[in-house]
């Protein structure tokens, strides 16, 4: 049934879903002082917490349009799992970009399947649904598993991190593509938890609160090139 | 005041809108992108825009910066729109991405603005300063204006590319620093003229109330072209392509091909 496109298309920066203004937290933290040095460092400390998070709420919102069995899909189901992920994101400002991201990938998914039902109950969610959440359902509207969600909710994460490190810091472009490359277990460590997760009140909760700390602090900052 | 029937936006395919946009009587704003070189006036030519036209049109604009908002405070501050109608739109540094290759942080900016001040006649989007070669996509801009000035030099127009040869309009702004900058602006028009095939090209500058005032003159003519179907969206062109090293790749092009990524 799959030809694999799905989750190749959504892990790809080409996909036309304003991704190329978001760092992942990248910029705020750097100018904070965290030394470039820190940058893988930083990559995998976001895909132990917040990466954990996402992709969790990616694979329940993936389970909650149908999932890898076709299961008729379930906008209550849906619906939770965005109000548990909101639940575990205190940041506004990275509320804010979640929204927007989503926004972008509702607004892919009402192009390319205007009629699906997953898309109906995506759209329920108002005009910004989280990004993970819409992530989760555009795969599943666009034939990717479950694990491929996950999968490509941390890829992108990591990706977002090593672009942004290129416009950010001086690095080798093929160093940002090895670190991603050597976050490889800890990627399958954190995919495993996230498909171990059953119901959307058990959505992980472990938390980066520098991060969010740096996040409140960008939404002021006059010169900077990121959202977020 | 045309049929301004409201969609919501969230659910709204944009591109997908473009056949509508064919027939007669589009139901939404006329989406008017403005492009050029850094520094070549965009931001200042809006204004005069707003200037002009808001008393008769209901106008917002949309700022695209490399840095956060500055475009968008200058616009604020010389107060010719209320602030709310202004926003601006990040774009990661990449701002030929955000007007061509991933126009969606736009469109998303310019749908809350179309919700929130139903119905706009006109939104106005100005990238961010970039290269000779960065030109809207129809997806984004229903018209675009491709904004040289004097001082960037008396060949820029000869050299041509997308936007110079191929927007709704080329306005070569700044007339009055012609002869400041050793430049001759009519033979600067002259040239472009020529480069663009009969598509015209407008002599701008603030000093000169009466291209000031032609220039609010293209954009009614283009609204109501726009209204009653006439004006159809027109790519300028793409650029020639090469790849970043972020693994995205862009089209750029031509001779003048300057743009920076940092
Ligand atoms: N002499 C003269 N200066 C002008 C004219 N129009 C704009 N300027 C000046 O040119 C400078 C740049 O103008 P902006 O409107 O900010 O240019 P921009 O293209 O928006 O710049 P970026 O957004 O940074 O790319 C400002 O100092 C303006 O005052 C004009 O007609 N004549
Ligand atoms: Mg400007
Ligand atoms: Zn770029
Ligand atoms: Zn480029
Ligand atoms: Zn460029």
């Amino acid at each position: 049934m799959t030809s694999g496109l799905g989750s190749l298309l959504l892990a790809d920066a080409r996909l036309p879903v304003g991704g190329h203004t978001y760092s992942a937290g990248l910029e705020p933290a750097l100018i904070a002082g965290m030394p470039a040095e820190l940058i893988p460092a930083y990559m995998t400390a976001r895909l132990r917490t917040v990466g954990l998070v996402e992709a969790a709420a990616s694979v329940l919102a993936h389970r909650a349009v149908g999932g890898d069995g076709g299961a008729p899909v379930d906008p209550r189901a849906l619906e939770a799992v965005h109000e548990e992920l909101l639940a575990r994101s205190p940041s506004d400002p990275l509320r804010e970009v979640s929204g927007m991201l989503g926004r972008g990938l509702v607004r892919l998914a009402a192009r390319l399947r205007p009629d699906h039902p997953a898309v109906a109950a995506l759209r329920a969610l108002g005009r910004a649904p989280q990004r993970p959440v819409a992530l989760g359902v555009v795969a599943a509207v666009i034939g990717a598993g479950e694990a491929e969600t996950a999968r490509v909710s941390l890829y992108d994460d990591a990706q977002t991190v090593a672009s942004a490190a290129l416009k950010l810091a001086p690095v080798d472009p093929v160093d940002a593509a090895g670190w991603v490359l050597s976050t490889g277990d800890v990627m399958t460590s954190v995919v495993a938890e996230a498909l171990a997760v059953r119901d959307a009140a058990d959505l992980p909760a472990p938390t980066a609160p520098q991060i969010e700390g740096w996040s409140l602090e960008h939404r002021n900052k006059t010169r900077r090139i990121f959202i977020a | 005041m045309p049929d301004t029937t409201r969609r919501t936006p969230s659910t709204e395919p944009a591109a997908g809108a473009r056949a509508a946009d064919a027939s007669p009587a589009p139901r939404r704003a006329m989406r008017l992108g403005v492009a050029g070189p850094v520094g070549t006036g965009k931001s200042t030519l809006i204004a005069s825009l707003c200037r002009e036209l808001a008393a008769e049109l209901s106008m917002a604009v949309v700022t695209n910066d490399i840095y956060t908002d500055e475009d968008a405070r200058l616009l604020r501050a010389a107060g010719v729109l209320p602030v709310e109608r202004i926003h601006a739109v990040e774009t990661g540094a990449c701002p030929h991405t955000a007007i061509r290759d991933d126009v969606t942080p736009n469109l998303i900016a310019v749908e809350d603005l179309e919700a929130e001040f139903a119905p706009l006649d006109l939104v106005v989007v100005e990238s961010g300063g970039d290269n000779l070669t960065a030109t809207f996509s129809p997806a984004l801009a229903d018209a675009q204006i491709f904004c040289l000035d004097v001082a960037g030099g008396g060949d820029v127009a000869r050299k041509g590319g997308p936007g110079i040869e191929r927007a709704d309009l080329l306005v070569v702004n700044k007339t009055d620093l012609a002869p400041h900058v050793g430049v001759d602006a009519a033979q600067m028009v002259a040239d472009a003229t020529r480069a663009r095939d009969g598509l015209p090209v407008l002599a701008l500058s603030q000093h000169d109330r009466a291209s000031l005032g032609a220039l609010a003159g293209w954009v009614r003519q283009v609204l109501a072209d726009h209204r009653s179907g006439v004006h159809v969206p027109r790519d300028p062109g793409p650029m020639a392509p090469h790849t970043h090293a972020d693994g995205t790749t862009h089209a750029h092009g031509g001779a003048g091909d300057v743009h920076e990524h940092a």
